[in-house]
């Protein structure tokens, strides 16, 4: 056991009463997610990779009945869990969030604008970053440039859906991006439309992780995109996903009601 | 050079624009022949989805007409689509597709001229705009 996962184990199990805990943990070499019980030895815990754990709990949530599970978070996974809490996914009171501040790569490598966790527990509180240069850039392109840029980008896309997985926001049973009439089964790379309706359905939720562009094979800037959608939501409702209350404004009439069937609409 | 002639499509709510499409072709009231209407169950029922597709395959122009706000015939049909097209417009935005090829309107049963207008300005629009950008995309 490394210190790191003495830490851990102490913060989860003793400090605040866990059962159960997710962190990466090293074996044998390799780094993997693994779930950790109570009294387990905790072993090699890493935190400095950028990897979201938010995926693997959604995943393994339904099959944990019982008992309280710690998660090692950055601040995105606690958007996230926020996001899939306000649509009724998971429980509030069954997760325990042991914050982890970001290291300034991995700021960097974000170009995160609010990356301290509203607890930090592990690692030190890093300063955000203002700006993205490819947004500046881009905005200050014209539309016909934009639209060549982008282009070029996504011909890059071979369909992995690596995006789509990986996403910790991604919570729909059916996707529509598996619809044939918007993914056509044959043609590589899909059309615009595949980016367009993806970015339609992360722009009342994407928490800015960066997943999608970190596991894209093709290396789309689809941060870039994300980021750009959620500075027209916050223009124009005045919204950003991952607030612990506020309701995205798709699910809300204009007078700002719930919608009848309020439940989460992608 | 042959005049540029736009292909639009308009989803039209069956409750009310597509009634009001109807009152305009029955009072024979002038129109440009580039409009296809589409008839669907209520504005909501046009999923931004669709928009994106129908411009990706080459269409100039979409429009969206619903029913006014407060007479949707499901109640609050129409504020969905209110909150939808608007993103979908600044999405188009963000790639590099100009949002005026979006565009919703509200056109009531009883707004045959209304139709005709809506219809005759967003034509005269798109033809001031050109060809779809992305009609000669090959991703």
């Amino acid at each position: 056991m490394n210190e790191l996962g003495k830490k851990l184990a102490r913060i989860a199990f003793d400090e605040r009463g866990a059962d159960y805990l997710l962190a990466m943990r090293e074996e044998h070499g390799n780094v993997a997610p693994s779930m950790i019980r109570k009294g387990e030895d905790a072993g090699d815990v890493r935190v400095d990779l950028p990897y979201q754990l938010v995926n693997i709990l959604s995943n393994i949530y339904p099959w944990v009945p019982k008992g309280r599970i710690a998660v090692v978070c950055r601040r995105c996974d606690e958007k996230a869990l926020n996001e899939i809490i306000k649509r009724n996914l998971m429980d509030r009171d069954r997760l325990i969030l042991i914050g982890l501040a970001c290291t300034r790569e991995q700021v960097a490598l974000c170009r995160c604008s609010d990356p301290v966790p509203s607890k930090v527990d592990i690692g030190e509180a890093n300063a955000p970053v203002r700006e993205d240069p490819l947004m500046v850039k881009l905005d200050s392109m014209s539309q016909q440039d934009r639209l060549k840029f982008w282009t070029s980008e996504f011909r890059k896309c071979n369909k992995c859906f690596g995006c789509t997985l990986n996403c910790p926001v991604c919570f729909c049973d059916d996707c529509v991006l598996e619809e044939h009439t918007f993914t056509p089964e044959l043609g590589i790379p899909p059309s615009f439309a595949f980016h367009l309706v993806r970015s339609m359905h992360m722009s009342d939720k994407c928490i800015e992780c960066g997943e999608c562009e970190r596991s894209c094979a093709g290396g789309i800037p689809l941060l870039t995109l994300r980021k750009m959608a959620n500075r027209d939501m916050k223009r124009m409702f005045g919204y950003e996903a991952g607030d612990k209350e506020k309701v995205s404004p798709l699910l809300t009439t204009l007078e700002g009601k719930l919608l009848e069937d309020g439940e989460h609409v992608c | 050079m042959t005049e540029f002639n736009p292909t639009i499509l308009a989803f039209c709510c069956n409750w009310c624009s597509y009634a009001g499409a109807d009152l305009a072709g029955v009072s024979r009231l002038q129109m440009p022949p580039n409009v296809h209407v589409v008839r669907v169950m209520c504005s909501a029922s046009v999923k931004p989805e669709y928009i994106f597709k129908s411009l990706v395959q080459g269409i100039d122009g979409v429009l969206v007409l619903g029913c006014h706000i407060g007479d949707c015939h499901y109640l609050t049909g129409n504020h969905r689509t209110a909150k939808r097209v608007p993103i979908a417009q600044k999405l188009l935005d963000d790639v590099g597709v100009d949002s005026r090829r979006v565009k919703l309107d509200w056109v009531s049963a009883a707004e045959g001229e209304k139709f005709q207008q809506v219809i005759t300005e967003f034509v005269d629009e798109i033809k001031g705009l050109g060809p779809n950008p992305m009609r000669g995309v090959r991703l």
